[in-house]
């Protein structure tokens, strides 16, 4: 019951659309009583003319009730139609607004937050989870409601008639409704609940059969692991049968009950009808009309089976939600000059591992500062600090003497370019991966950068230009190029304070050493830490520091 | 998609005759019930009379739930067993396409269409094929019972039965249309979340992160609108039926009812009686029902299609794919004659499609145990000659002579990192290797001292992308395999790009070891230090390989 609760919110996004809801489920109730009207007229009209037929008078207006059941017939099938994509439009209009919404939730968490969830993972909440939360509406809430009404109302209209009839119909059809829907729901809860992360694990193994398919077949380990694939996959299909086979039992009892209400409201009819309680059409209207109502309850097994993996969606979004919450603070108003950067005892652990203890480093206004140490010690914390990716658990960091834990990141980070060691490109083209650094750049200034950094002749020479595709996080690309290509963004965001981790990296001697030489002319006048593994890895400095292991942490050494 | 069915046959057909058994189960249960309420409405029987008519109906009712349960799970079994022979066929695939040929496809795409593009034709295999049958014969069924309770009422249903599957089909065939265009449209917007997730941290920093947000929710928006459109055609398919059960019910209901008052002179319609009149008015609902359930279906079916065409178009070879299978064969006939470790080019060329750059004609021979390395400024061809030795692409002329077996070890640019620990990442490539070997190999590669401040040890767990690692770290994790792996050939792609001094050195002298002990490395890099372990050094111009001759004084310092 408690794991219920996991749907609240989404319940409440769900209330923002009340009002088209509302409509939803009155089309299926409409299209439900049309159904119940055409079966139970059409019987009522048979056994009447029967009997009318037999009897003296042999008299019976045929008008009202032909009209009826030709009504009938247009209706359900016209509010059907209009139920479906009525609905269907709602739903999806919702989760489109979903998706974006946990996006934009998603791109204001920090680096670290970030680092520790993984992309695939995030890929699945985006698609799977928000389309697996569509059963919330169109499966989970409006049947089982439009179901209940249909029959409380039919049960209402039997016992006008035939009381003992209402009575047995409940008796009946409520239990019957509780069965299909708690007990489904119950019954399929744990299969159910774990299938969402099932899928998810043999979609992780397909992405690292894919993307590790190099390693895997030179080395022959691709059947060791598909072994891992396998087992996953076996265990997905395991719990997929056990859901059908639990979903075919509810159907099975579903059927009974239904069939079984129907001939006992036709028995009790009969009896009735001995006795001279009700007419003879009106004993087979009820028998035909409960065969009707009961179609509101033949989907529901199926639904409320599956009724733990949309609360297993529902949890993961939430989780995900509780994530940190987003940095914020004041625009910086200071102007375009370069800037001063300073750490001041700065303090940063990662878990248990002390990264820096009472860390201190000053980059006066155009002094650029070379950061010299072995991978893994700590340089691109000291980029990230600097744009305020995560804040330090002590100490501060500030830019142009300001606090930058007390500014908004996105207006310092438009004063800072800074090229990360991972070269991060997207799918998109060529000309759309430059523009990242500057939007309105104009295609004659992604030429000057793409020259800037050696590319010109090589993008020249491609067949689409600027409009190449460099593939899926740019490895149409070779490791040079790429980086070649994420240093020249950087350039076109022409910043006063600049970070470059590792900018050469990559590189063959004679391309590194001439970059070399154009950074260090366009690094004039601008405020630079540059972080390598080497002095010679890096373009001239003023003054280099080297990162070097301590007992707290690591420390700087001149 | 057809040949699928071969292996399912018997669930298949168990699935058909549950079916039918459940259509009969409801003719009968239809019949007893118009006898009921006929016996006692026109005779005045009492219940005791009709106690038989009231029995058969329950077996009845019993016996259509049970049949109908029995063609639920054995559809159920067909749909799990097809997924699972085509999820097989399609990693043969994906091992026959190679990686370099992957590069080129976005891995979140594939995966989905592996996975969730596969789940998809469950539905058409377990329900789609077997009611498609039922459809036709259940109401044939009904209609024969009809036409002899009352000729003239079955001709009133099958006026509107053919109808309907030719509707159906005009209607389909637009449905699958748009179907295989939302597929695509999924697997694209799965490709561009998972590349604008990647990339987050990169669109923060670059102040793009509102207007991503835009092109994110734009881009499901479009999603919207296709999906829309499908939904549109494919609720009208059934609405048409659904509208010509209903106006046939009516029909029907209309006919008897006048019938039985004398109104109509003509044909049977003086023979009808209650119970004729009340089983046909039953039997109309139930005459459509099958054709209802089919079109509810036809989801599956339209959905299973549009899957089913972006499955084939990866199973089936592509223009430029004679290639492979030539390689395979050199491999075959000549890589008997070669030693384990040995590499053999003869007049070797490629050519990539849609690019410049040429690599060859070029041939060299490295033996056993021989250390070279390749140079030239980057996308000179370094990477695609490592390629061609592994076999991952195919010359477009010569030959490539390499042996396999035992394994080739490769160090890729971008190690992976399989969701698992530390010991499964490393095992993959030596399934048998103990705890100690496994940390004899990360000592060599440097990386001894995480793995004594790890915190599980060898049972760490490391995530997808290597979350735990550095960058570094994860190159170095990829290099501890290499050492682990028994193969004799070695190839190693930029070996020591993120690695800082110290790890390098480390690196450096694993190398020297993995040479001394017997393997050929073969070593594309910048590095001096490898170019002067190597014993013979090749530099990469206009896709011709030139020796570049060191003074022998570098040589001997380092060999």
């Amino acid at each position: 019951m408690k794991a219920l609760l996991s749907l609240r919110p989404w319940l409440g996004v769900l209330a923002e659309r009340r009002g088209r809801l509302l409509l939803g489920a009155v089309l299926m109730l409409a299209t439900l009583l049309s159904a119940l009207g055409l079966l139970s007229l059409s019987g009522w009209f048979i056994t009447a003319t029967a009997i009318a037929a037999v009897s003296a008078s042999g008299y019976l207006d045929v008008f009202t009730p032909g009209g009826g059941i030709r009504f009938f017939a247009v209706s359900r099938t016209v509010s059907r139609y209009l139920e479906r994509l009525y609905n269907h439009d709602t739903i999806l209009r919702l989760l489109a607004d979903l998706r974006g919404r946990v996006f934009a939730r998603l791109v204001t968490l920090d680096a670290r937050t970030l680092a520790r969830a993984r992309a695939s993972q995030w890929l699945n909440r985006l698609t799977a989870d928000i389309d697996t939360l569509d059963n919330l509406y169109l499966r989970l809430l409006a049947p089982p409601l439009v179901a209940l009404i249909s029959i409380l109302a039919f049960a209402a209209f039997a016992a006008a008639f035939l009381p003992i009839a209402g009575i047995v119909l409940l008796a009946v059809l409520l239990p019957l409704g509780l069965v299909a829907t708690a007990g489904c729901a119950w019954w399929g809860w744990r299969a159910s609940h774990r299938r969402v992360d099932r899928q998810e694990r043999l979609r992780v193994r397909a992405i690292e059969q894919v993307e590790g398919l190099a390693e895997l077949t030179s080395y022959r380990a691709l059947d060791a692991h598909r072994a891992l694939w396998h087992r996953e996959e076996r265990a997905l299909l395991d719990d997929q049968r056990r859901l059908g086979q639990r979903t075919a039992t509810g159907n099975l009892v579903v059927t009974v009950g239904i069939q079984l209400a129907t001939l006992a409201v036709l028995l009790l009819g009969l009896e009735a009808f001995r006795s001279g309680q009700v007419s003879g059409p009106v004993m087979v209207m009820l028998a035909l009309g409960t065969l009707a109502v009961s179609e509101g309850l033949g989907n529901l097994p199926m639904a409320f089976t599956q009724l733990g993996a949309t609360v297993r969606a529902a949890e993961r979004l939430n989780a995900q939600a509780e994530l940190k919450t987003p940095l914020t603070g004041e625009r910086l108003t200071s102007g375009g000059a370069a800037p001063s950067l300073s750490y001041r005892n700065v303090e940063v652990a990662h878990g248990a591992r002390v990264v820096f203890s009472g860390l201190n480093l000053s980059l006066d206004p155009g002094q650029r500062i070379g950061i010299i140490g072995a991978s893994g010690i700590g340089k691109s914390t000291l980029a990230q600090l600097a744009v305020r990716a995560f804040d330090p658990q002590g100490g501060r960091v500030e830019f142009d003497h300001q606090d930058i834990a007390g500014l908004a990141p996105d207006s310092l980070r438009a004063r800072i370019g800074y090229l990360t060691q991972r070269s991060e490109l997207f799918h998109d083209t060529l000309a759309a991966n430059l523009r990242m650094g500057d939007p309105d750049a104009s295609d004659a200034q992604l030429w000057d950068a793409l020259e800037r950094v050696e590319l010109k002749a090589w993008a020249e020479a491609l067949p689409e230009g600027l409009e190449t595709w460099v593939g899926e996080q740019g490895r149409q690309l070779s490791g040079g190029q790429a980086r070649r290509v994420a240093l020249a963004r950087v350039m076109l965001r022409d910043s006063p304070l600049v970070i470059l981790d590792e900018p050469l990296s990559g590189l063959d001697a004679a391309t590194a050493a001439s970059l070399a030489t154009t950074l260090d002319a366009w690094l004039a006048g601008r405020t630079a830490l540059l972080l390598g593994h080497d002095e010679a890895a890096l373009p001239r400095c003023d003054r280099y520091w080297r990162l070097v292991p301590g007992k707290q942490g690591t420390q700087l050494l001149g | 998609m057809k040949q699928q069915a071969a292996g399912v046959r018997p669930w298949y057909r168990g699935a058909v005759g549950c079916g039918l058994l459940a259509g009969l189960a409801t003719l009968i249960q239809m019949g007893a019930l118009a006898w009921v309420v006929d016996d006692v409405v026109s005779n005045q029987a009492t219940l005791g009379d009709v106690a038989i008519g009231v029995a058969l109906i329950v077996i009845a009712i019993a016996a259509r739930a049970l049949a109908q349960w029995g063609q639920e799970v054995c559809g159920q079994a067909c749909g799990l067993r097809v997924k699972q022979q085509v999820r097989a066929r399609l990693l043969v695939r994906l091992q026959q396409l190679g990686p370099v040929r992957l590069a080129s496809r976005h891995s979140a795409g594939l995966a989905s269409q592996l996975v969730d593009q596969v789940e998809s034709l469950e539905g058409y295999y377990s329900r789609f094929l077997p009611q498609m049958v039922l459809a036709a014969l259940i109401p044939l069924v009904y209609l024969v019972v009809v036409f002899w309770l009352n000729w003239l009422a079955a001709i009133w249903l099958l006026i509107a039965a053919p109808l309907i599957p030719l509707f159906m089909a005009l209607i389909g065939m637009g449905a699958q249309r748009l179907n295989e265009a939302q597929f695509q449209a999924v697997t694209r917007l799965s490709g561009h979340f998972l590349d604008r997730v990647r990339g987050i941290a990169t669109l923060q920093l670059f102040g793009l992160a509102e207007r991503s947000v835009e092109e994110v929710s734009e881009v499901a928006h479009d999603y919207r609108r296709r999906s829309l459109k499908t939904l549109r055609v494919a609720f009208l398919s059934s609405a048409v039926l659904e509208f010509f059960a209903a106006v046939s019910v009516a029909v029907v209901a209309i006919y008897i009812g006048l019938g039985l008052l004398g109104y109509i002179q003509y044909g049977p319609a003086e023979q009808l009686d209650l119970f004729s009149g009340l089983f046909i008015l039953l039997l109309a609902p139930e005459f459509f029902q099958p054709l209802r359930t089919l079109s509810q279906h036809y989801h599956d079916r339209a959905s299973a299609l549009g899957a089913a065409e972006g499955l084939v178009s990866l199973l089936e070879p592509d223009a430029d794919e004679a290639a492979p299978a030539e390689c395979d064969r050199s491999d075959k006939t000549a890589s008997r004659e070669l030693v384990p470790g040995a590499v053999e080019l003869v007049n070797v060329e490629l050519r990539h499609a849609g690019r410049e750059r040429i690599l060859g004609p070029l041939s060299l021979r490295i033996d056993t145990g021989e250390v070279v390395a390749l140079i030239g400024p980057s996308g000179s061809g370094k990477s695609s000659l490592l390629q061609l030795i592994a076999g991952f692409i195919a010359p477009s002329a010569g030959q490539v002579e390499v042996r396999r077996d035992p394994a080739i070890a490769w160090l890729d640019q971008r190690p992976l990192i399989i969701q698992g620990t530390l010991a499964d990442n490393l095992r993959l490539v030596a399934p048998d290797a103990s705890d100690e070997s496994l940390r004899n190999a990360l000592t060599q590669a440097g990386l001894g001292q995480w793995l004594a401040s790890a915190p599980g040890g060898l049972e760490t767990p490391l995530g997808e992308r290597g979350v735990g690692l550095s960058g570094g770290e994860g190159q170095r994790l990829a290099l501890a395999r290499v050492f682990l792996s028994p193969a004799r050939l070695v190839l190693l792609d930029e070996p020591t790009a993120a690695l800082d001094p110290e790890t390098e050195q480390h690196v450096i002298a694993g190398l020297t070891q993995l040479a001394a002990s017997g393997r050929t490395l073969i070593v594309a890099t910048h590095h001096p230090a490898i170019m002067a372990m190597a014993g013979r050094v090749f530099a990469i111009e206009q896709g011709r390989l030139s020796r570049v001759e060191r003074s022998a004084d570098a040589r001997e310092t380092n060999s």
